[in-house]
């Protein structure tokens, strides 16, 4: 029984730990912790156990909720590709509450109960988002993981309520253009489920329906804008770098992450291959609109001084590689896109797992904390480099097999421009990272002890300066060193990877 | 800069007209909306539910569970006007320079708060449980009821109001509205339907599948009248005295 009902379980569980949470300020901070990381472990149980048996009968599972049939009911999907999706975003979930136990209390000393309910409402949304069949259901959980991510984000340090507002408006906008996009599906076609709306479109007399062109157009317009897609991405540096330290690890891997689910599942589940690449006349322009994002991204992340914008620049890139993985429109850039949305949510949380550690120790934002962290933070600093050589492409981690796909793909494709601008921007990265170790290796660690004007002792040992070992706590170096160790694993079972999950989630026409 | 925003908005508006160009007429019947589940829910919705208010059917139980995350759409924005606008120790600037200190001896004000207090909270409770039959359920009878709680801090004071109904106890009723709605659909998972499956409730009601889904029904709607009103206070509470609740409007 606990098998047939783990799709609402996912959801459900983490719900109720954060209507819990809201009640729970009395019973103190550890408690508020321990209720926090129990619903993360639950909806990782159960997402694993989905996955499991998606994995075991090699189909689909419908869940019918209140078990109405769909179409007049929401069905919850759990496929190869929401299964995969499900199980990043409550692993990343987990880690991150984890890793929460010291920053979190910090940054909220008041309200954490509150903080964790929010944390939790968050991944609410997002894992019901990736399971979700219904294209309004799907709506209503945009707009819960959207409302707990403001809220979340203005707790960060000054001016995040600037940046937070700025980032409400942007996101309401996108939330609109997707309701306005389902708007036009409605009313052309008088259903909200996924594959009921994907068997209309494909008849006859709706393929050349300029209504639902232009609803196939706004939804799309929506997502980019909640994804942060170049030159849509503005909102995002300013309000992640802001972030309280936790903030930033739950929010930057896993919101992009799942606006690019969103999208390939409207691309591939509502509409077909043979619909958007045949009747969109946009749908040549994207690719440029990728390498674009790809090249700006790394350039601009070049370009910062802050630790944590530099990441957040990643993040645009990385947004325009998965970009460019879908709509170029072939079988190894789609696996490329898939597979790089696992890749970089564990590579990005890796990253602003590393920093928030930094910056946690030093309290400085700036590139200079990074002097001397080898001595200080030896862990930190390896997981930080193995983060970067991810962020580069340098095998076995699994940055180098989803862009050795997404290069593949683009090149059966002939889209030498997105080629050019995976290249480059690696590069750029390659460059940057290295400008950070020099940083790192060579620059003066006691400058920064004076900078930060902290009290423990460094004194002289064999004419060599010594910098006094100052680790990042247990509690953030466990879920450093599990992410920075599965971007290893997930790299060399790549080819286990895309046989069992992505090979099966390849849409057809490719 | 305005400029840029002008033309956007231009290009915005030539985008909507030229899909209006293939939409159906206005209100037509043989629309695809009109024709697709429409009919499923108007012959179906009452024989299967014993609610004659279909709009109630297709809200709280076809589409019960957006219902569900609409009333938890509500109560997270409760929690986040909270979290940011309360009083923390870090103290924070004042957010309102001037503050009307009322004492609430307005016998007019008092009066007629007095008559119509009472009667819009009868009238709320109302319109909750009326929904089955009648325009209503638990958004509108709870923002009702909300309302009757802002004209009493409104006709005599905010302490008045928090004296008589506390913030802790705002909360309960916050968290409280949507557990009662997930708390449903977790008993019919217990029982072995489908979560929010309010057939999986006529064991315990001991009465039959299709009444079972009525009663379901009230039930999640009273949750929602719980939700939506305390949300309605809170926020009141938080936004009129700056997040302080000693005094404000």
């Amino acid at each position: 029984m606990m098998i047939d009902q783990a799709p609402a379980l996912i959801i459900i569980f983490p719900l109720f730990i954060s209507l819990v949470l809201t009640l729970a300020g009395s019973l103190g901070p550890r408690v508020a912790y321990g209720l926090l990381l129990c619903g993360m472990a639950g909806s990782l149980l159960f997402s694993l156990l989905a996955l499991g048996q998606v994995v075991a009968d090699n189909q689909a599972i419908h869940y019918r909720m209140g078990d109405w049939p769909p179409p007049m009911g929401i069905e919850l999907v759990i496929d190869h590709l929401s299964g995969i999706v499900l199980v990043l975003v409550s692993a990343c979930a987990l880690l991150t509450a984890v890793y929460s136990l010291r920053t979190a209390a910090e940054d909220n000393p008041d309200r954490l109960h509150h903080y964790y309910a929010l944390f939790a409402l968050l991944v609410t949304g997002l894992l019901g988002m990736t399971a979700s069949g219904d294209v309004f259901n799907l709506y209503v959980l945009l707009e819960i993981s959207a409302l707990s991510s403001y809220g979340l984000l203005a707790r960060g340090r000054g001016p995040a309520y600037y940046a937070t507002f700025k980032y409400l408006i942007v996101g309401t906008i996108g939330a609109c253009f997707y309701l306005l996009g389902i708007g036009y599906l409605y009313i052309m076609t008088g259903s909200l489920n996924m594959l009921d709306l994907a068997e209309i479109i494909s008849r006859p007399e709706l393929q050349e329906s300029v209504s639902i062109k232009i609803g196939f157009s706004l939804m799309i317009l929506g997502v980019w804008i909640k994804m942060a897609l170049f030159p849509l991405h503005a909102w995002l540096p300013n309000a992640y770098s802001k972030a309280g330290i936790t903030t930033a690890c739950l929010i930057a891997p896993l919101m992009t992450k799942v606006s690019v689910y969103i999208m390939l599942r409207i691309m591939f589940t509502v509409f077909s291959v043979d619909y958007i690449f045949d009747s969109i006349a946009w749908s040549q322009v994207v690719i440029y609109l990728a390498s674009a994002a790809a090249l700006i991204g790394m350039i601009s992340a070049l370009a910062q001084r802050d630790l944590r914008m530099m990441l957040c620049y990643i993040v645009v890139a990385e947004i325009g590689y998965m970009t460019g993985g879908a709509w170029v429109a072939n079988a190894a850039g789609y696996t490329g896109a898939v597979y790089h949305i696992l890749a970089d949510g564990l590579m990005t949380l890796c990253l602003f797992m590393a920093v928030g550690a930094v910056i946690y120790r030093t309290g400085l934002t700036s590139m200079a904390a990074m002097q001397g962290i080898f001595q200080r933070m030896p862990i930190t600093a390896v997981v930080l480099v193995i983060g970067a050589a991810s962020i580069i492409g340098i095998p076995p981690t699994c940055g180098f097999f989803s862009k050795f796909y997404l290069i593949q793909g683009a090149a059966q494709a002939g889209a030498w421009v997105f080629v050019a601008a995976l290249l480059i921007a690696s590069l750029v990265a390659a460059v940057m990272f290295f400008k950070l170790l020099e940083i790192a290796f060579f620059g003066d660690p006691q400058a920064l002890e004076q900078e930060a004007a902290s009290g423990h002792g460094h004194g002289e040992h064999g004419g060599q300066p010594v910098v006094a070992r100052h680790e990042a706590p247990l509690s953030m170096l466990i879920p450093m060193v599990i992410t920075a160790a599965g971007l290893i694993v997930l790299g060399l079972y790549t080819k286990e990877v895309v046989e069992f999950f992505i090979g099966w989630s390849i849409p057809a026409g490719f | 800069m305005k400029r840029l925003t002008l033309v956007i908005l231009a290009i915005c508006a030539v985008i909507m007209l030229a899909a209006a160009v293939d939409l159906p007429d206005w209100a037509d019947p043989a629309s695809p909306a009109s024709t697709h589940l429409s009919p499923d829910f108007l012959e179906q919705g009452y024989g299967e539910t014993a609610t004659p208010n279909i709009v109630t059917v297709v809200l709280a139980d076809y589409r019960s569970y957006d219902t569900m995350f609409e009333a938890v759409v509500v109560f997270a924005a409760a929690l986040i006007v909270l979290v940011v606008l309360r009083h923390t120790p870090r103290k924070r600037r004042k957010m309102l320079q001037h503050r009307p200190v009322r004492e609430g001896r307005d016998t007019v004000l008092r009066g007629a708060a007095q008559l119509i207090i009472p009667v819009m909270q009868i009238f709320a409770l109302y319109v909750v449980g009326h929904g089955h039959y009648s325009p209503g359920g638990g958004f509108q009878g709870g923002v009702i009821f909300g309302a009757s709680f802002i004209l009493l801090a409104l006709c005599y004071n905010l302490k008045f109001t928090i004296e008589r109904f506390r913030e802790q106890a705002v909360l309960v009723c916050v968290a409280g509205g949507v557990l009662l709605y997930a708390g449903v659909g977790a008993v019919c998972l217990a029982m072995g339907w489908n979560f929010l499956g309010y057939a999986g409730l006529a064991g315990i009601l001991g009465v039959g599948e299709v009444m079972a889904r009525s009663h379901g029904i009230l039930a999640v709607e009273v949750g929602v009248g719980i939700t939506v009103f305390s949300v309605m206070m809170s926020l009141y509470y938080d936004l009129a005295s700056g997040g302080d609740l000693d005094e404000g409007l």
